[in-house]
């Protein structure tokens, strides 16, 4: 077993009185897929939202590379290496797709230059460029992210995250809304991404999920009640109870 | 100092800032729910003074001007929302405040047309003038009158918001508008009905008010301002927060009138930047 | 419902020669707007009805485009924008009447004091979320015109400022004379090419990219790696800085600083320029100035209550063309 890229260390998140992360612990593997999973409701969105730095955690901490990232303010995270996309379309509407992803690359340098021209910075252009081509954007670059079709959509929100390179990636429901051609696209995207990345997962299609996890954890009410590689996860009894007896567990 | 001058000015701290309570209430009320920030307020505040002027000197009763005008312009408030507000939902959230900033320049020219531009006195209620021993010393009558209808009304909020089903859609509607659809509330109205009690709060605000100023168009923009003061400290869309940061405004300025009157409009001002340094979210405001 | 929406997915460029040569134009109008900007305000003097309305259009363009740089690009609407067009205005003004200070040097004084009160106001109105920022702005700006209501000694309090006429600029060897209004306009025009060319530059560079990330998803802005509050700083304070040279010209034009400069209805004004002209495009707020101002000068000659027209037009504008007068002109006729 390789040294973790990212730890967390007994996390929890509260909101006034309601507990949403309880004391979670988990280290994570470089190049590993790990899907996070659970009912709705379980605390999924706010372990990503405290992986990624949108929350600070109540209690617990998290490392990456051996440093603290506890507190640290959330658009540094990217900066060292952990990058994410949302489970809603989050981009930017009225730029096209070329400078969605073209600003996201200049966020890592001359974020306050003003003296130069933003196509001074060609690498830039030319980085945008790939991450759009790697995701399947090829002949979408000059159009307005708000035009494209939802998988578009979806795929430029992924080229974003990807852009700076990171070493982590945290995709929150990446297939969130596609039909079943568009996920099969994207699911061709993720395993090709995971070759190199130490990916984060949460998702609802189970079938997708056992197909490219190399492990799974599972929330229930903010606690992690399994981890596991699929083959434990499906065999698990707990994990049958809470949450794949149900009846949309492979909806 | 005398220690009796001192209590009688955080008496005039307290009607000074009950007036301020209300006012920002509405405020408070229409955000809350509607995520609107209404810059017709203090015009709408303004026209309140106007009408209860105005339907006190029809009827020669001061009271039908403080029970009719408030409820006279909280319908005008609902049209307003229906007609002009409600369109821009969904639209950016800067949209309803540029457009009831445009509003309030209207509103401040229409009444200029038909009242003029000079400042018309609002004669105190016969039943009200004169004042009253404290204990302490003599205080005016109309000012604890000011303190106890806007306690009263408070109640009347407070007992509508807890105890009432129309309360809580309200109280769940500004939480999460989203469940009220789910639930199969009527959502459109209950913001139309929520504007327009924002509104009549407001222009119960100026009825009140006009007695202890003379009622001219400008009244409404420091009022509006005094509003905004008191929102951000208190923390915008919080009720408790509206009431004990209209208070602190009022008696600040009024116990800064006694030492230094010109700065009494600064000292709110810094209270605010002061609550801005160390509490962004005002003092009773949710974090986001 | 996916499907047909990649139907729409065709490249704009691609579709025909029409739509190709009204993109190209837009793209020559973007390259050159600069030019074109001080092209068309070399031209203003000799089409409008007199010189003063043209040096007025002048001045309160620079202090739109420079509140159109905060309100249009970064997306942040600011209710007191009045307080730096004011500072511009008194300092430059204090410093000629007061210290005897050369007009440059007051101009510069009269910037730097700007664009120091707006990293003050910035600091303190960008800590706030959201909706807070408009009512912050406009409390914290009503605070610097009651402490220059009361600061009299320095400001003149209520009758304002005066005691600074420049009446000739000497530069390079000339003499000036800027009494007279067409090379007044002239001056001034230099200082707006200036503030032309400084906007242009920031919205080509990386920072302006960022603001308009901003401006368009603060949320995604932050998680691609911005400091959003850092960048919402520094843009309130390039657009302060914009706005109170704005203050200085109009201190130079009218040798006066009248208290109402600092007046939240002078904020208010400034964002109704800015709407009505087309916030977030580049020419819009001189548009949005020019159409302001002429609507005052022929409004109020039918009646002295103009503003209740002037509102209701700003509020179909809110309601029905919320892009303004050039944004719409754009939008509509070169794409």
């Amino acid at each position: 077993m390789s040294a973790p890229l990212l730890a967390v260390e007994n996390v929890g998140r509260r909101f006034g009185g309601f507990v949403a992360l309880d004391g979670v612990t988990a280290q994570f593997e470089p190049n590993k897929v790990t899907s996070i999973i659970g009912p709705n409701g379980a605390g999924k969105s706010t372990f990503f939202n405290v992986l990624s730095g949108v929350l600070t955690p109540s209690t617990g901490s998290i490392r990456f590379k051996g440093q603290n990232l506890t507190g640290t303010r959330q658009h540094k995270f990217v900066h060292l290496g952990i990058a994410r996309s949302y489970q809603i379309t989050n981009i930017f509407p009225e730029l096209s797709a070329h400078e969605n992803v073209r600003v996201a690359a200049q966020a890592a340098r001359s974020r306050y230059n003003i003296w130069r021209n933003r196509s001074h910075f060609p690498e830039l252009g030319e980085r945008a460029d790939a991450a759009l081509d790697s995701v399947g954007l090829g002949g979408k670059h000059n159009e307005t992210a708000k035009f494209l079709a939802h998988g578009q959509q979806r795929a430029l929100e992924i080229a974003i995250a990807l852009v700076s390179d990171p070493e982590v990636l945290l995709l929150d429901e990446p297939t969130a809304g596609m039909g079943p051609e568009e996920t099969k696209d994207m699911v061709a995207l993720l395993e090709k991404l995971a070759r190199d990345r130490t990916i984060l997962l949460v998702e609802h299609k189970m079938k997708m999920i056992l197909g490219l996890s190399d492990r799974i954890l599972v929330l229930h009410h903010g606690r992690l009640i399994a981890d596991g590689s699929p083959r434990d996860i499906q065999a698990d009894p707990d994990v049958r109870r809470v949450y794949l007896g149900q009846n949309d567990g492979y909806a | 100092m005398d220690a009796e001058l001192i209590l009688i000015q955080l008496f005039s701290g307290v009607a000074l800032g009950a007036i301020l309570v209300i006012t920002a209430l509405g405020l408070s009320i229409i955000f809350g729910m509607l995520g609107v920030v209404n810059f017709a307020h203090g015009a709408l505040f303004m026209i309140g003074a106007y009408a209860g002027l105005w339907v006190a000197s029809l009827t020669g009763s001061f009271w039908w001007g403080l029970l009719v005008a408030p409820i006279m312009i909280g319908v005008f408030g609902m049209a307003i929302e229906w007609l002009l507000v409600r369109p821009l939902y969904g639209r950016s959230v800067d949209d309803p405040l540029l457009l009831t900033f445009g509003l309030s320049y209207v509103l401040v020219e229409a009444v200029r047309i038909v009242f003029g531009n000079d400042g018309i006195p609002f004669p105190t209620p016969s039943q009200l003038t004169g004042v009253a021993n404290l204990g302490v010393g003599y205080f005016p009558i109309y000012r604890l009158f000011v303190i106890v209808v806007v306690a009263v009304v408070l109640l009347l909020l407070w007992l509508a918001l807890e105890k009432t089903k129309f309360g809580l859609i309200v109280r769940a509607g500004s939480r999460d508008p989203t469940i009220m659809r789910v639930l199969g509330v009527n959502i459109s109205k209950v913001w139309l009905l929520v504007f327009g009690v924002g509104v009549g709060l407001a222009a119960l605000g100026g009825v009140l008010a006009g007695p202890m100023r003379t009622v001219n168009p400008e009244m409404g923009s420091l009022v509006l301002i005094e509003a905004f003061v008191v929102t951000v400290i208190g923390g915008l869309g919080s009720l408790l927060g509206s009431v004990v940061a209209g208070l602190l405004v009022g008696v600040a300025i009024s116990m800064t009138a006694l030492f230094a009157p010109e700065m009494g409009t600064i000292v709110m001002f810094a209270l605010m930047a002061l609550v801005l340094l160390v509490r962004p979210r005002g003092l009773f405001g949710k974090a986001a | 419902m996916e499907r047909d929406m990649t139907v729409k997915s065709i490249p704009l460029a691609a579709t025909s020669s029409g739509a190709r040569k009204a993109t190209d134009l837009a793209a020559a109008l973007t390259n050159w707007r600069v030019l074109l900007s001080i092209a068309a305000l070399c031209l203003l003097p000799w089409v409008l009805p007199s010189k003063a309305l043209a040096v007025n259009v002048l001045v309160y363009g620079v202090l739109a485009m420079g509140y159109n740089l905060l309100f249009g690009y970064t997306g942040l609407l600011s209710f007191g924008h009045a307080a730096f067009f004011g500072a511009g205005a008194y300092v430059t003004g204090i410093a000629i009447g007061q210290f005897g200070v050369p007009w440059y040097g007051a101009v510069l004084l009269g910037v730097i004091g700007g664009g120091l009160l707006a990293l003050a106001i910035g600091a303190l109105s960008i800590r706030t979320r959201g909706i807070y920022f408009s009512m912050v702005t406009l409390a914290l700006a009503q605070l610097v015109y009651h402490v220059a209501l009361q600061a009299s000694s320095w400001t003149g309090g209520e009758n304002g400022l005066r005691g600074f006429t420049v009446a000739k600029i000497d530069i390079a060897g000339f003499s000036i004379n800027f009494l007279d209004p067409v090379s007044k306009y002239y001056v001034l025009m230099v200082f707006a090419a200036l503030a032309l060319w400084f906007v242009s530059r920031i919205l080509n560079s990386p920072f302006g990219a960022a603001i308009e990330a901003i401006r368009e998803n603060e949320t995604r802005a932050r998680t691609c790696g911005y400091d959003v509050e850092r960048t919402k700083l520094i843009s309130f304070v390039l657009s302060g800085l914009i706005c109170a040279l704005a203050g200085t010209m109009s201190a130079l034009h009218l040798a006066f600083v009248p208290l109402d400069v600092l007046h939240y209805q002078t904020s208010g004004m400034i964002v109704m320029m800015t709407l009505l002209g087309g916030a977030s495009s580049f020419f819009g707020p001189f548009v949005g100035a020019l159409a302001f101002l002429l609507m005052e000068d022929v409004f109020s000659l039918w009646t002295s209550h103009w503003q209740i027209i002037v509102g209701s037009i700003f509020i179909l504008f809110v309601l029905f063309l919320p892009k303004g007068i050039w944004g719409t002109f754009l939008a509509r006729v070169v794409r």
